[in-house]
């Protein structure tokens, strides 16, 4: 048996040795590649080496703000080709969004029940993704932690841990994940916000996610659902219109009852979406939402 | 019924990467002015170069508006997830650089900043609270290879040659002061350790 052959054997004591150093994104060579074999059958230790990554997230929050230089905000918005509201889009910004990989000026983009894929895409294009790091942004593998729930104070370190249906409820107040991308429409030029977000209600009262519509040019909504007892149920979205029509605009897949749609763009003007509404395979009413 | 505008200064933090993602400016302006402080204070830390550093938090916003749409609410706060795309750009920055010596004071200027000082974490964050009382609990031994590890991610053998320890030293004190703070972030399982 080879040297590499014994260390793929790596018992779990031997794995406690090196977890802190895999979970930190340290570890190298032969204790990595044989720390990752014993992982991939090894739940307890992934359950470990989630913990201390957290750990290090926790560590990372620690770290003092600092103001940055003077234009740093304009510096970063024209990197991106993006142009301050009131102004010109830039030619820059046309060319970044065409150049997006994978992205289409499709009118609707359903996102949710994609979340299983989203570790390959997220590699696809950038080399700071280190390989060497089990904490890649976007790519967390099993062994990465629980999230703090969105927008909300961060509770205890365990409590966090072990409720799951804790960042269930957060998923409602603040909306989570998110996913569409305007290839095509060009930067806003008004100088006035016009997001509108409601609440997704049951028949029964439940808050069971957000809408989010976004009122002007480039159009946009985004959904974000937590129905646990639909399961992997497929939904479609429809916008109310004011006309008292009903738009279609999209229909996506849930995942054990979570899902969060985007899309972009939408035809409506301004003041013309009165709410939407959540739709089961069957044409059931889930859920509404009034703005 | 109307409908609300909502300014954007007070749109939660995933909307504005929504809005980042879409290209929107408005959103985007307001992504970068709620961010730029925890963006740029993440790679300067780890850098202790503002230039350097100042490029890096740069490259961060550029990654957040290419991956908005990876991101998943359910593994993480967007507060979270940036600061993992910066601290991973800023490591990266640091092991591509000619090896430059740590400097102790730096090292120890770091550790009493995270342990001590009041930041953008709220006083009611216990996680936080919990977690800077038991880095000062730390031996000061502890504490420096942790921070080097996870905070400016040298190996094992990096923190043995800075610290002329052994590597299995060095490895130790990694492991058992990351446990230490583990234990204090999960009270319950702190009799395991």
């Amino acid at each position: 048996m080879s040297e590499l052959d014994d260390m793929d054997d790596m018992s779990c004591d031997e794995f406690a040795g090196v977890a802190a150093e895999l979970a930190l994104g340290v570890l190298t060579g032969r204790e990595r590649a044989a720390a990752l074999a014993h992982l991939d059958g090894c739940e307890s230790c992934r359950e470990q080496v989630r913990e201390l990554t957290m750990v290090q997230d926790e560590l990372l929050a620690l770290l003092p703000s600092q103001e940055p230089p003077a234009g740093f905000e304009s510096r970063v918005l024209d990197r991106l080709g993006l142009t301050a509201p009131g102004q010109q889009p830039s030619d820059a910004q046309s060319e970044l969004l065409s150049d997006l990989p994978g992205q289409q000026p499709s009118d609707v983009r359903v996102l949710a029940g994609e979340r299983a894929d989203r570790a390959d895409r997220a590699d696809r294009a950038d080399p700071a993704d280190r390989p060497d790091r089990p904490d890649r942004p976007g790519n967390r593998p099993p062994n990465q932690p629980a999230s703090r729930p969105p927008g909300r104070p961060r509770g205890s370190f365990s409590r966090r841990l072990l409720a799951a249906a804790a960042v269930a409820v957060a998923l409602i107040g603040g909306g989570v994940g998110w996913g569409l991308r305007d290839a095509t429409a060009p930067a806003s030029s008004s100088a006035q916000a016009a997001l509108s977000t409601a609440a997704l209600v049951t028949s029964d009262h439940q808050n069971v996610g957000s809408v989010f519509v976004y009122n002007r040019s480039p159009w946009w909504a985004y959904m974000t659902v937590t129905m646990e007892g639909q399961g992997n149920a497929t939904v479609t979205c429809q916008l109310e219109m004011a006309d008292g029509s009903f738009q279609n605009v999209g229909t996506f897949r849930l995942t054990n009852g979570y899902g969060a749609w985007g899309s972009s763009p939408y035809t409506a003007g301004p003041g013309a979406i009165l709410g939407a509404r959540l739709l089961s395979a069957n044409g059931t009413v889930l859920a509404t939402a009034t703005f | 019924m109307a409908i609300m505008a909502t300014p954007a200064e007070r749109l939660p933090d995933e909307t504005l990467l929504a809005g980042l993602g879409a290209g929107d400016a408005e959103l985007s302006v307001a992504f970068v002015r709620r961010f730029q402080g925890l963006v740029f204070g993440v790679a300067l830390n780890v850098l202790r170069d503002r230039n350097v550093a100042e490029d890096v938090a740069q490259q961060a916003f550029e990654r957040a508006w290419k991956h908005a749409q990876m991101f998943d609410g359910r593994q993480g706060t967007v507060r979270g997830w940036l600061t993992r795309i910066t601290h991973n750009l800023a490591i990266d920055v640091l092991r591509g650089r000619s090896a430059a010596p740590m400097d102790p004071n730096d090292l120890s200027l770091l550790i009493t900043s995270i342990a001590d000082s009041p930041e953008r974490i709220t006083v009611a964050n216990d996680s936080a609270a919990g977690l800077r009382r038991e880095l000062r609990r730390l031996p000061p031994e502890q504490a420096r290879a942790v921070a080097m590890a996870g905070i400016y991610g040298m190996t094992a053998r990096q923190v043995a040659e800075s610290e002329g320890i052994p590597v299995g030293t060095a490895k130790t004190r990694i492991r058992y002061g990351l446990q230490k703070l583990r234990a204090a972030l999960l009270p319950e399982d702190a009799d395991d350790e």
